[in-house]
């Protein structure tokens, strides 16, 4: 519906929005109150930092590996990737427009002066402290709410009574990491990425861009050239890691980009549940974030990964606000392994994300379940990826897109079945709103099928075999979504209603959506 | 050929050169210049272009030869049809038309809106024409009680190049049929379908070719207000076919619908791309496009809806592709994607891929049915939803499909 007699030429006088009938009230409302104006991490940090050399060239790469004292194979693989980026494109096939990036405008490496990684929480400035504490991340364990006592807990206790350790990073480097005794005590390696290459360098060389190659994609080998911090996660077998693992980042400096590396491992039989939040001040320019994550998980290893993406978006005329351009993979590299994206998606002014799976073992499940909310200007293109290799994989899809103001939101997935994917299975379910005439809503699916045993299905409408057994399911007293779960993946569980953390409130007003009125 | 011709494409192949050395030769003409230039600014389109990423037709055609000569018989010649045919060499058209529709064999160029986007139909607009075939066919069409109009590309040779554009009057209504055989190594059809206010047309499209022949059919279709389009496809298939249609809503409850089966066999690639924007209030598109493959051959969906902003409110628009893979080797590649700027309105797609329901199968042998003639049987009623629209011609490509199904 449109407010202002049709034509684009008064857009901007368009005050209110006229919102088609059959919509949602309490949608719209939190889809309002994540407008920028209501954006409570807008503000900076004033901390003395120290900067890269403006611009990106191999000096820039060397200050910043010289600056975390790396070795030498690293630097090479650093300065292979930057080699690379030099001749490649970047992308232009998402739905997002945004105007050209100077890559010579940013400062690819910013920390406060006081240095990189504290010895102890009480070195940490204050005023990173503050920062987080503002933000609702508590570094100092004991203010962590609930409970720290008992270091050698259950995992069954500590499901019961959920505590998070959090690597906590401020532009370029991780400045706390909490619980990190804790976690050892379990054999489980939580620290920023930096120290995992000086602690386990046999480890981050192994691993290191063998889910998402160096030559991956423009972003990916931009962020292998110049990666700052991030955190880095191995789970040794059997571990079933007694605490959520989470980092939060937080860009504060001007003229910066973020460039994070996270790799988390998760060895035979182990479980983690990692949670990343994303905040940056309100600046008038736009900032750049293009970080990689590699998830591998081996033989009936479980990585749950959620992300509540909330970076600045821009004021509503779309001005400033951070470029997110993350490369996220997952490879069930194990026989029975599963991975599982959960990702809220509210800020950025322009998104380009796909968390994906490679499902290489047999019998591997991946999921993936998005909400995505633009508002003002805001542009998000964003899905993910199930390549299906192993036999009788399985994988799911979910993912609703809410747009309003002058916003696009576009779903993009792809769901492909490799010649050996013997009896693979996969649902997809991916649902648009519209609130208001002036924004847009995409969905582009691929399904590539090469195997005739494979089960493919997308959306609502499904083949007359599930409809048996859905029929069958439902008549039990399943809702239809459950038993579409309970089909697809032999289980129940809304992995969405499962988010404990500090980002709950957030992500339950989010929650709270409804999807009726969805145009498809 | 002038150098500025062949810089035009950049590292042509065989194939390539000899459509520049085909363009060289026709007359110098504007709008045929500009028709080629439009497909060779990407060349024959390729993977890395979006809307080809699974019909690379640079792979494909490497050269532009004779294939070996496959018979196929015409069954979409009836005794109400007006037949025109299109061969490599040659064009024939009925001497005596009917009241209501006016033929013009134009040997030049027309202009053609969206070269960019169809760059195979830009290629057709300019390779048409030469020696007695027309570079444009234009047929106006007024009335309703007239023969269907028969389109025939076919004949051996190395390529078939046409353009044909309908301008139906308003309110008129006709039948239209398109009959692709083969024969030649690379075949280019352009048709251009205008549907006045109130106007009624339905197309229904054949096509069958030999794993030697590379084919592409461009159709774009303008509907005014309250016209009905309606298009049935049956394809088996080449090494590599595409049909490609292009709908554009232009004024207020316009109503199309894209029907299409396609069958492929080993060595066949059918791709049915579809593109329709909904740029007038309250129109209204259906889809159903089913398939149905075998070892070694490939299918290929690619449905787009596009809702304008301001100008698409209420569109009403459903796209649903379902495929059978007969065996193991077969692929089906789909695509079911919408673009939508407006806020009121209907747009469902779904898509699915799979074997036959195992179900289904059990119950029919456990009748006594053979398990060759269950697969056909139930393979048969799978496609039949998308050839139900073809009117009098349904039992002719029902029939098709049947006997392909028997083999």
């Amino acid at each position: 519906m449109d407010c202002c007699g049709g034509t684009d030429e008064h857009e901007d006088d368009c005050t209110e929005v006229i919102v088609k009938e059959g919509i949602d009230a309490k949608t719209v409302e939190a889809a309002k109150a994540l407008e920028s104006e209501n954006y409570s991490a807008g503000f900076s940090t004033t901390i003395d930092m120290e900067f890269s050399p403006k611009g990106l060239s191999e000096d820039t790469i060397r200050f910043i590996s010289a600056k975390k004292e790396e070795p030498d194979w690293l630097l090479e693989w650093r300065l292979a990737a930057y080699r690379r980026w030099l001749t490649m494109e970047e992308p232009t096939w998402a739905k997002v427009r945004y105007s050209p990036i100077d890559y010579q405008a940013y400062y690819y490496y910013a920390a406060p002066k006081s240095g990189a990684k504290y010895e102890s929480i009480d070195d940490v400035p204050q005023e990173i402290l503050d920062t987080y504490a503002k933000l609702g991340i508590p570094l100092r364990e004991a203010e962590v709410l609930l409970g720290v006592e008992g270091a050698a807990e259950t995992a069954a206790a500590a499901r019961e009574k959920p505590r998070v350790a959090v690597d906590a990073v401020f532009d370029s480097v991780s400045v706390a990491t909490t619980f990190r005794k804790e976690l050892e005590k379990a054999g489980v390696i939580f620290m920023s990425i930096s120290e995992a290459v000086r602690d386990h360098p046999e480890l981050v060389k192994k691993y290191l861009g063998s889910v998402v190659p160096q030559s991956d994609n423009f972003f990916a080998t931009l962020n292998s050239a110049v990666f700052s911090d991030g955190t880095f996660v191995y789970v040794p077998k059997g571990v079933r890691c007694p605490m959520e693992l989470s980092t939060y980042f937080r860009m504060n400096a001007e003229n910066t980009g973020q460039f994070e590396r996270t790799l988390i491992i998760c060895d035979e039989g182990a479980y983690v549940s990692y949670l990343e939040g994303c905040t940056a001040p309100m600046r008038d320019e736009n900032q750049l974030h293009a970080a990689v994550v590699e998830l591998v998980a081996l033989d009936d290893a479980e990585i749950k990964y959620s992300t509540v993406q909330n970076w600045w978006p821009g004021d509503e005329d779309g001005k400033g606000g951070i470029y997110n351009f993350v490369t996220k993979r997952g490879d069930c590299r194990g026989a029975r392994s599963k991975i599982s994206w959960t990702q809220v998606e509210t800020g950025s002014a322009v998104t380009w994300k796909y968390p994906s799976c490679i499902l290489r073992g047999d019998d591997s499940v991946g999921e993936f379940y998005s909400i995505a909310v633009t508002n003002g200007r805001q542009q998000a293109d964003t899905g993910t990826k199930m390549i299906h290799l192993g036999k009788r994989t399985r994988s799911r899809i979910i993912s609703k897109g809410i747009s309003a103001g002058k916003s696009d939101n576009t779903y993009r997935g792809l769901v492909s079945i490799n010649k050996r994917a013997e009896k693979a299975r996969n649902f997809t379910q991916c649902d648009s709103l519209l609130i208001g005439g002036r924004c847009g809503a995409h969905t582009v699916p691929y399904v590539e099928n090469r195997r005739a045993d494979a089960q493919l299905e997308h959306e609502a409408t499904t083949t007359k075999l599930s409809e048996d057994q859905l029929f069958y399911a439902r008549q039990r007293g399943l809702g239809e979504e459950q038993a579409v779960a309970l089909l697809v993946n032999g289980f129940v569980r809304e992995v969405l209603q499962e988010l404990p953390m500090e980002f709950a409130v957030e992500a339950q007003k989010l929650l709270e959506v409804s999807l009726e009125g969805s145009v498809g | 050929m002038t150098t500025a011709l062949r810089d035009l494409i950049t590292n042509p192949n065989a194939a390539e050169l000899e459509l520049l050395a085909r363009y060289g030769m026709l007359p110098e003409d504007a709008r045929r210049a500009r028709a080629f230039e439009a497909f060779a600014k990407e060349d024959l389109p390729h993977r890395r272009i979006e809307g080809w990423r699974w019909t690379d037709v640079k792979a494909a055609l490497q050269v532009i030869e004779t294939p070996p000569r496959i018979t196929v018989a015409d069954t979409l010649i009836t005794d109400n049809a007006l037949v025109f045919t299109f061969t490599p060499t040659g064009f024939t058209w009925p001497e005596d038309l009917p009241e209501g529709i006016r033929v013009l064999a134009k040997p030049e160029a027309q202009a053609f809106g969206g070269a960019e986007t169809m760059p195979l139909g830009a290629l057709a607009a300019a390779l048409s024409g030469g020696g007695k075939r027309p570079g444009t066919l234009m047929i106006e069409v007024a009335g309703t009680d007239l023969p269907r109009l028969h389109f025939q590309f076919s004949g051996a040779g190395e390529a078939n190049f046409a353009r044909i554009q309908i301008l139906v009057r308003p309110g008129a209504f006709v039948a239209v049929s398109e009959s692709y055989l083969g024969g030649a190594g690379f075949t280019a059809s352009l048709l251009e379908y205008s549907l006045q206010k109130g106007a009624v047309l339905s197309r229904t499209v054949y096509q069958r070719a030999s794993t030697a022949e590379v084919l592409a059919s461009t159709a774009s279709v303008q509907l005014d207000e309250g016209a009905a389009y309606t298009q049935t496809t049956l394809a088996f298939g080449a090494k590599l076919a595409r049909l490609e249609t292009r709908v554009s809503h232009q004024q207020a409850g316009a109503k199309a619908t894209l029907n299409a089966a396609y069958l492929c066999a080993a060595g066949h690639h059918a791709d049915i791309t579809t593109d329709v924007r909904h740029g007038a209030p309250a129109c209204v598109t259906r889809q159903v496009t089913k398939g149905a493959v075998l070892d070694g051959g490939r299918g290929v969906f690619q449905g787009k809806f596009l809702v304008p902003r301001n100008v698409g409110q209420k569109t009403d628009a459903d796209m649903q592709h379902n495929a059978l893979l007969l065996e193991e080797g077969a692929e089906v590649f789909a695509k079911p994607e919408l673009e939508i700027y407006a806020d009121d309105v209907e747009c469902a797609h779904g898509n699915t891929s799979g074997a036959l329901d195992a179900n289904q199968m059990f119950y029919m042998r456990q009748r006594g049915i053979a398990e060759d003639e269950a697969r056909a049987l139930l393979t048969e009623a799978f496609i039949a939803e998308a050839l139900e629209t073809a009117g009098d011609l349904e039992d002719v490509l029902r029939e098709q499909a049947r006997a392909w199904l028997a083999r």
